[in-house]
């Protein structure tokens, strides 16, 4: 059949309004392919982690590596190490952030201070961590913070904070100031009007803003790795990279440990997304 | 009864209250009238103690309450945008007063129920405030402030947010909804009708300051200066420059003739505006322009001459910088 060039023109019509699905199958295939990767070696036996042709399905599943990684209890000292700093960093800095934030969403300023603060707050932000390690670390010695995971607290705590004072102030900003008022003339101190009122209307702006400072947390290796040394207060990837010795890498165990370590921010996101999409398109209007 | 006495705000440099007095007896009905930006509402959020005033004092039923936070002072606020709370229903949203002062869950079920019945939002008492319409929404807030019975209701614009239709309605529901709590009530607002309508006694403010505080019928019939008496009233005030003192002739008080007359001037019809009951007219004398309220049916044709008189006793004076010329 012959086409007219009206039906090509269709045609053609037809096939590119399927290339943005391409692309984004595409997209998730390049995503997903190294988390895959680590999956199968992480059930592959030693031999076949790296034969050639790369078997990407058919392999002998084995959980021998996991374990190797979880047994031995190291894995699983860290995994709990990298749970306890996570949850304790984020909820310190969100103790510390969110009232910071909204002071500085709600309270006038002084005219020289105002605007600047919350500059002083970002700017912490746009030095590359590394410069700060050397200081930290002299600090910490000091005070008999380093191999501790009180200290990687704090530091990971001091870290999360300016995001933690960024985020929120855009989102206590977006809530109307008569509605607190509103509360406060119906009987609420300030703080109440807080807890009650507009703390509840921030619910998703929390939720993002807690994911962010967990998954930061949680993945977090340059601190970690510099400022503890020893087994106690090692955390997950600093004790993923350990697993690369001068003698031999372990692969599998270093993959199952990998597998493992996802999961909990992969339940987290997970648990949090129906706040985590809202969240983030609200702080992106202001602030 | 609430009294204010010399309180003055500022925001920098700037006087957003001056050394404002005014008092409301027991049941009153006080509206503060003028122009954005003119310190009405920064007075209102001072009675609220929402902002504390730089100078002065508030007193509320013999009480110094200058420097309390808002929730010792028992007043109810209606705010301009409702500010309702989004995620409560409209029950938890009128109940909250109560709720805050820990009265009995059973008693605040019942007191909403009454309320609610009351401003007509049985119906809606399950629902969020987002599915509720602005007309709904207003009576929600205003039922949120009648709850407790508070000594004074403050309202700031609260029908600005409402079309035109449901703001007269919604003004005499809230006049006779005040008339029978009987609680003191300041009212902000910057719509001369419904400072007409509503108050028992306007006090007309610009610049931070007050310009009159009197009866509506007072305020009307004997402007204190040339800004009031363009301010109240609508069509506003014709006020023309003669002889070193400026004349001031409300429309109504504008007769205009078709033919010469004794005492009349000359003047060319600028335009003619038919309101169904009534017919505005503006006529160009030359220098300014005059606008007179006639009977409905009148007609004129662009341009053509008639010729306008002022009705003698309704003449109202004032002087070169504005002020009243006592008759």
């Amino acid at each position: 059949m012959k086409r007219t060039r009206a039906g090509w023109y269709e045609a053609a019509r037809k096939a590119a309004a399927l290339v943005p699905y391409l692309a984004a199958v595409a997209a998730v295939f390049i995503a997903l392919a190294p988390v895959y990767w680590l999956l199968t070696i992480s059930l592959k036996r030693e031999v076949d982690q790296f034969a050639y042709p790369p078997q990407w399905i058919g392999f002998t599943a084995t959980l021998e590596h996991y374990r190797d990684a979880f047994a031995g209890g190291s894995f699983a000292a860290y995994f709990e190490n990298s749970v306890l700093l996570a949850a304790i960093s984020t909820l310190a800095a969100l103790a510390i952030g969110v009232p910071a934030a909204y002071g500085l969403a709600r309270f006038e300023w002084p005219r020289q201070w105002d605007h600047r603060i919350g500059d002083w707050i970002l700017s912490t932000r746009m030095l590359p961590p590394i410069v700060t390690i050397v200081p930290l670390f002299l600090m910490l010695r000091q005070a008999r913070l380093l191999n501790s995971l009180t200290g990687l607290a704090i530091v990971y705590t001091g870290f999360n904070l300016p995001f933690v004072v960024w985020m929120m102030r855009g989102f206590f900003e977006e809530v109307p100031k008569e509605i607190e008022e509103a509360a406060m003339l119906d009987g609420e101190s300030r703080a109440g009007a807080l807890l009650r009122i507009v703390l509840p209307l921030v619910r998703p702006g929390l939720a993002a803003t807690a994911v962010f400072c967990l998954v930061v947390a949680w993945n977090e290796f340059l601190f970690a790795l510099i400022l503890t040394q020893t087994e106690a207060a090692m955390t997950l990837p600093v004790g993923i990279a350990s697993r690369v010795t001068q003698y031999e890498i372990k692969w599998g165990a270093m993959s199952a440990a990998g597998v493992v370590a996802m999961i909990p921010v992969l339940v987290f996101a997970a648990a949090a997304q129906k706040y985590l999409v809202r969240g983030l398109s609200l702080g992106a209007v202001k602030g | 009864m609430l009294e204010i006495t010399g309180i003055t705000k500022r925001f920098g440099a700037r006087e957003a209250v001056s050394a404002v007095s005014l008092s409301a007896c027991a049941g009153e009905f006080v509206v503060l009238l003028g122009p954005s930006g003119c310190g009405n509402t920064t007075l209102m959020r001072m009675i609220a103690g929402l902002e504390t005033p730089d100078e002065g004092t508030i007193r509320l039923c013999g009480e110094d309450i200058t420097r309390r936070d808002p929730r010792e002072r028992d007043i109810a606020m209606v705010f301009q945008n409702y500010a309702l709370y989004p995620h409560m229903t409209i029950a938890q949203n009128i109940g909250y007063p109560l709720r805050v002062r820990k009265r009995p869950a059973a008693e605040i079920e019942a007191e909403v129920k009454k309320v609610a019945a009351r401003l007509g939002l049985s119906g809606l008492l399950a629902n969020l405030p987002r599915q509720l319409s602005g007309g709904e929404r207003q009576r929600a807030a205003l039922a949120r402030a009648i709850i407790r019975r508070p000594k004074a209701f403050l309202m700031d614009e609260p029908l600005s947010n409402l079309d035109a239709r449901l703001r007269v309605e919604m003004r005499a529901e809230l006049k006779h909804l005040q008339h029978e709590l009987k609680i003191v009530t300041i009212y902000v607002t910057h719509d001369q009708a419904e400072a007409m309508t509503l108050a028992h006694r306007i006090a007309v403010m610009r610049d931070g300051k007050i310009q009159q505080f009197d009866t509506p019928a007072n305020v009307y019939q004997r402007p204190l200066n040339t800004f009031v008496a363009q301010f109240v009233g609508s069509p506003s005030m014709n006020l023309i420059q003669r002889d070193g003192v400026i004349l001031g002739v409300r429309p109504e008080d504008v007769q205009l003739s078709a033919s010469a007359q004794a005492g009349a001037s000359p003047g060319r019809i600028y335009v003619t505006e038919e309101m169904g009951n009534e017919t505005i007219v503006v006529v160009s004398d030359g220098s300014s322009q005059i606008t007179a309220r006639c009977p409905a049916g009148a007609r004129f044709e662009f341009d053509s001459t008639v010729w306008y008189r002022f009705k003698p006793d309704k003449v109202h004076r004032f002087d070169s910088s504005g002020a009243r010329i006592p008759d």
